[in-house]
């Protein structure tokens, strides 16, 4: 068993883990954070993606030990109490989601895009959500919805 | 028998604070370890179980200044193991200098994927279809590899000797990537073949590295990637090239001749009859963007 | 004033807020204290008889609680109709298919259970497999099922008309022969389900069912329970388009059974390899389709020839095949129709329904064989389509189709207008047709789909509606939202009714101990279907509400009006109250403290004519034109796909940003199975089983999508509704090969169309 700790959406958590459990089964199992999705556990669908020291990763591909003394957001450290983070917010406005799975995840990976290029063109909103799969919007939408929350109003 | 597996096999995690402890716990636990940097091919391979599964896992990430990207006038590039597709991918100095790399790099899987894997990982993996291995082939880079026996500087075009398998032994890491300065009027590109615009493994890598002198090749590098058992330099490709003033017959014969230096196989995702063409339209493109470029 | 308060707004979704926060639960992420997790063993051969199987090894692995496999369930089947009821949960004295599920383990942890597995010993008998229908047709082909000649699963033999006499008088006739690629719904939720069997005989689960109503059936007949002992709870669902949870799984089963075994909870979540390999998909068709026109090229006669690869059982093949036929009299005139359909057993994975069930193949050959002949004749493809579309029957009118399939509303014709006054139809010409590798090409395609789908048995659904005393309101209904919207749009429809707002709407998800019962989300049924019930729950609950109004301000209930949460006397409308003092008057005068509406909806419930092909399959049809615009590169064969414009007939939307989406997906979803989609099989193996290569569209692979809204109020759904984005996903796979004929002057009549193909195809044009 490993001891590790993970600060997690700002709390610290003290945990006992076998070796080969993955974050991502932490996260869910452990802490019972479920908002963050098991998809492919390839790392092939972005279902699991969560900010890791401020970059966006599948945390499915990440052993708990190995996040031992990082900072993690998941989708559950976004609101502030009852009130949406404008990335949330632009989903719900701009119908972002339907069945909702990959929303988390692709929530996740749009704030990493827009922390680190806040005016994002077409082009780069395409590439920073290539790593996470939706079936169910054909993406238009979530397209619409990150260049809400990014304050860009004008044509692609 | 068929079992689906959601979870890891079992083993031991071990994550060394200096390069010198890794190497001790990779001899002391010689054949029964698995060194892990960005941990994106070797999670999902444990997974499938298409790995042996090790008794200790080893965490290279615990080892400070290893991730670096350091650039001199007089040494070239040195990529720490530790750099990731990221960093590779975003650096300034890779994208102005040596392009070809940063141009595989972003070619790459997802930017989840690229935030962790790293490219010494990457090389180490040794898949046929890897990006960044061509890359590094026509950048003539040199790999340093260390043991507790001591370093070897390996060339990049030794390193690899069949699908996923390369020199490094299982007491070896390997500690940095050299690339050598290019000369001046130096083009490089990567162009890569997939049905997707994204998350795809390459069908065909071309990467191509053009050194020119007032219309003549002065130099050309062609790397193939993912038509033999390992990525490849096509040089007799290469030496049609190489001194002539550029022209569309030379570079189509230049292309020509690098398909028929490659040998692909029949997969799933392409039959080698496709491929072969394809290395020959791909490297005639490349090198005509190259050239275009100057 | 507008003429809807609510219907027609854009307004956000009603779960919205719980999936961006990442509080909606899904079947895997409900745990119950004490649970198990259950892990099944699966075979290694497409088609092997199993000799005898050992799990004493796995039993003694400390951990495991239970261990089981066929004989515990005593050999129940299941199927969709009484005589299809050829699926057992595990497999019994053979296993038909690459990785059917052959035992189940209950184990303390989900690593216990994996290791476990790999204990059991089967001993298998290895026999000959058969992968091709046609192959698996001839006498001479091994048996999938001992009792089932040629490996028939289904077969049907409709005719209308005379085509012979069509034929031979026809100016044109054309022969083809056409394959839709092997093509998954791809949804990112893998199935899962947590089982609790309760010693004293009831049975809850948490599964991710899109037709929970199916599997609290199954259930209760697989373990010889009460209907009204099962409850099915419905999570949040992670898409379902139609397949595999619609249906019930072995894993479901194993869960259940390990759970009465061992008093426990108990955990089955598949992996995402898992249900691309061993799930239901969607039917690889091939289609012999011969058409025939005049010389103007109006149609005359249609017969198509379908084989389809039924897998190793049947599952709801029979509706499958229906379908694929029914509705080929739609959407342009059809004179004379023959249909010789066939649905064959082979040894690989189960051939079921997906998102445009059936018609998808057919209107795919259908639409190309159009577009073929419009070429020969040398006939404007637009023209040729206004032609022979079906035109809008005006009010009152019904159009009826060679096999009776009715309609009261079309809006083709008007669809394809639309599409072709748009830029990416109307100025394809003005562009480049090359620069330099690219060759770009413009195609188009008209097609329809149905919407309020039946299948067998029981088929109405049902709503309830309660207002509580403060003027909120809880809707109930047994209709899924497996994704797709419909809690939004039953809210809408129950709030426009009441004349309230959509966020004074509540409804209750899906459970099968409080929820009336529901065929489930399958062939557009629910905004249509339990969108009527709900209409008429609303109204019940009005219609006691304005009582309670009349009697307190003495006037007749049909003068009084609620409007935007205002009740109010048509006549007078300065005498008014809110519409939470008219609830709080109505809930404590009342006969009783609630106020309570309940509605059916038994519409268009004749049953399905499978033998004869006579008849509606639905209540109402949707149009779709579509326009694409695709760059070949004409070195590599590589497809880019840069501009859709879709005209969508569905009657009315009722809620357009959930619609738009859904119009989006589908044709996206569509897009990847004419492209990039399709399981590479190799003797029942599926080589490519992993989303790197099983290759739906990421977001850097989608055209540009512009919607057109077509509105032809058809009085057969609530509020003009028809069917919304099952169209767009027939709709789109013609309008791109098309296009890609456009670029390329080849058409293709096998899908997906690869890179590889392309330059085959192009090779050896020249």
């Amino acid at each position: 068993m490993k001891q590790i700790r993970l600060m997690v959406n700002g709390e610290s958590h003290e945990l006992s883990v076998p070796p080969w459990r993955t974050l991502l089964e932490v996260i869910r199992e452990d802490l019972g954070l479920t908002g963050t999705k098991e998809g492919c556990s390839l790392g092939e669908c972005g279902a699991c993606t969560v900010i890791m020291d401020g970059r966006a990763v599948n945390s499915c591909l990440v052993l708990a030990a190995e996040a031992d003394g990082k900072q993690i957001v998941t989708i559950e450290g976004l609101a502030d109490g009852d009130k949406l983070h404008p990335i949330q917010q632009a989903f719900v406005e701009h119908g972002g989601l339907q069945c909702g799975f990959c929303t988390p995840g692709m929530i996740m990976s749009a704030k990493a895009l827009l922390d680190e290029t806040p005016t994002p063109t077409e082009e780069e909103i395409r590439r920073g959500i290539a790593g996470n799969l939706c079936r169910c919007t054909g993406y238009t939408k979530i397209i619409e919805s990150i260049k809400a929350a990014a304050g860009n109003t004008e044509e692609k | 028998m068929v079992t689906f597996y959601r979870r890891l096999p079992k083993f031991d995690y071990l994550a060394p604070k200096t390069i010198g402890e890794a190497l001790s716990l990779l001899s002391q636990y010689k054949g029964r370890t698995k060194v892990i940097a960005g941990g994106t091919d070797v999670i999902p391979k444990l997974r499938r179980r298409e790995a042996k599964t090790p008794d200790y896992i080893i965490d290279l990430k615990g080892i400070p200044d290893w991730d670096y990207v350091k650039y001199s006038k007089d040494d070239g590039l040195s990529l720490g193991a530790l750099a990731t597709i990221h960093d590779v991918e975003t650096s300034p100095i890779i994208r102005e200098k040596f392009s070809v790399l940063s141009q595989a790099a972003e070619s790459m899987a997802s930017p989840q994927v690229r935030n962790r894997g790293t490219i010494a990982g990457n090389i180490c993996n040794a898949v046929p279809s890897s990006d960044t291995a061509p890359a590094l082939l026509t950048l003539e880079a040199k790999l340093k590899l260390i043991s507790q026996r001591g370093e070897r500087t390996v060339n990049i075009e030794d390193f690899f000797t069949g699908p996923n398998k390369t020199v490094l032994s299982d007491e070896e890491l390997l500690q940095e990537i050299q690339v050598p300065n290019l000369p001046p009027y130096s083009k490089g590109v990567y162009l890569k073949l997939s049905p997707r615009r994204s998350m795809d493994l390459a069908i065909v890598g071309i990467a191509v590295v053009v050194i020119s002198d007032k219309g003549v090749c002065k130099d050309i590098r062609i790397g193939l990637g993912a038509v033999a058992p390992t990525p490849i330099r096509a040089k007799r490709a290469e030496d049609i090239i190489r001194g002539q003033r550029f022209s569309d017959t030379v570079v189509e014969r230049a292309a020509e001749i690098a398909a028929s230096e490659s040998h692909p196989i029949d997969d799933h995702r392409a039959s080698a009859e496709y491929r072969k063409e394809m290395v020959k339209t791909l490297t005639k493109r490349a090198i005509n963007q190259a050239i275009s470029s100057f | 004033m507008a003429e809807f308060s609510v219907i027609g707004e854009r307004l956000p979704r009603v779960d919205a807020r719980e999936k961006v926060t990442g509080e909606a639960k899904y079947a895997a992420d409900y745990s119950l204290p004490n649970m198990l997790w259950c892990k099944l063993l699966r075979s290694p051969y497409p088609h092997a008889r199993i000799l005898s199987i050992d799990t004493s090894k796995a039993e003694r692995l400390p951990g495991v609680k239970a261990v089981v496999t066929a004989k515990d369930f005593g050999g129940w089947t299941w199927g969709w109709m009484p005589a299809t009821r050829d699926e057992p949960p595990l497999a019994v004295d053979k296993v038909r298919y690459m990785a059917e599920a052959v035992a189940g383990v209950a184990a303390i942890d989900e690593d216990t259970a994996e290791e476990a597995c790999q204990l059991i010993r089967v001993d298998y008998e290895e026999l000959p497999g058969v992968f091709e229908p046609e192959e698996a047709m001839r006498e001479s082909a091994p048996k999938v099922h001992d009792y089932v000649k040629n490996n028939i699963s289904v077969e049907y033999h409709w005719n209308f008309g005379d085509v012979e006499k069509a034929f031979a008088e026809s100016y044109i006739v054309r022969e083809d022969r056409f394959r839709t690629s092997r093509a998954t719904h791809g949804y990112l939720e893998p199935p899962a389900i947590l089982a609790y069997y309760d010693p004293t005989g009831y049975i809850t689960v948490w599964a991710s069912k899109q037709s929970p109503y199916f599997h609290y059936r199954h259930l209760a007949a697989c373990f010889k329970l009460p209907l009204s002992k099962v409850r099915v709870i419905q999570p949040f669902i992670g898409g379902g388009f139609g397949g595999t949870k619609n249906d019930s799984l072995a894993g479901d089963f194993c869960a259940v059974l390990l759970s009465k075994i061992t008093g426990k909870p108990v955990k089955y979540v598949e992996s995402m390899e898992e249900e691309l390999v061993t799930s239901r998909r969607r039917h690889s068709m091939i289609v012999y389709s011969k058409m025939g026109t005049k010389k103007d090229g109006t149609l005359t006669a249609i017969h198509h020839r379908v084989v389809a690869d039924g897998g190793g059982y049947t599952a709801v093949g029979p509706l499958s095949l229906y379908l694929a036929g029914f509705a080929t009299t739609l959407p342009y005139r059809l004179p004379n129709f023959k249909y010789d359909a066939y649905r064959v057993f082979t040894n690989n994975p189960i051939g079921a329904a997906m998102r445009g069930h059936g018609i998808t193949h057919t209107r795919f050959a259908a639409e190309i064989q159009m577009g073929m002949i419009a070429e020969e004749l040398g006939i404007d493809p637009v023209e040729m389509r206004m032609q022979n579309a079906i035109d809008n029957p005006k009010p009152g009118t019904i159009y009826e189709t060679i096999n009776k399939v009715t309609l009261k509303t079309c809006g083709l014709k008007e669809a394809i207008q639309k599409v072709t006054e748009d830029p990416i139809w109307r100025d394809r010409n003005k562009t480049p047709r090359k620069e330099g590798n690219i060759s770009w090409g413009v195609g188009l395609s008209g097609t329809s789909y149905l919407g309020g789908a039946r299948q067998m048995g029981h088929q109405a659904c049902a709503a309830i509606v309660r207002v509580c005393e403060d003027g909120t309101v809880n809707l109930i209904t047994g209709a899924t939202d497996c994704g797709q919207g419909s809690d939004t749009v039953l809210c809408m429809i129950a709030a426009e009714e009441l004349g309230i707002k959509l966020e004074d709407v509540n409804i209750k998800r899906v459970d099968t101990a409080y929820t009336p019962v529901d065929p489930g989300s399958y062939g557009s049924r629910v905004t249509i279907l339990a969108g009527q019930a709900t209409q008429k729950a609303a109204r019940e609950a009005k219609r006691q509400l304005l009582e309670a109004a009349a009697k307190t301000w003495q006037v007749k209930s049909e003068d009084v009006e609620i409007r935007e949460r205002k009740v109010f006397i048509t006549s007078d409308p300065e005498r008014s109250m809110p519409f939470n003092k008219l609830s709080k008057i109505a809930c404590y005068s009342g006969t009783g403290a609630v106020i309570l509406g309940t509605g059916y909806s038994g519409y268009g419930l004749e049953p399905l004519d499978l033998t004869n092909g006579i008849g509606n399959g639905g209540t109402s049809y949707s149009f779709t034109a579509q326009s694409a615009r695709v760059g070949v590169d004409m070195e590599t064969g590589k497809i880019t796909v840069t501009d859709f414009t879709i005209a969508s007939d569905c009657g009315r939307l009722l809620s357009p940003i959930q619609a738009e989406g859904q119009i989006e997906g589908a044709s996206v979803q569509g897009m990847g199975q004419t492209i990039y989609e399709d399981f590479i099989m190799d003797r029942g193996k599926t080589l490519n089983p992993t989303l790197l290569d099983y290759k739906m569209p990421h977001s850097t692979d989608i055209p540009n999508i512009k919607l057109i809204d077509i509105v032809t109020n058809d009085p057969d759904g609530p509020f003009g509704a028809k069917e919304t984005s099952e169209g767009s996903i027939v709709s789109t796979p013609p309008a791109v090969v098309s296009a890609i004929h456009d670029a390329t002057g080849i058409w293709f009549k096998e899908l997906p169309i690869t890179p590889e193909k392309v330059i085959k195809a192009l090779k050896e044009k020249l």
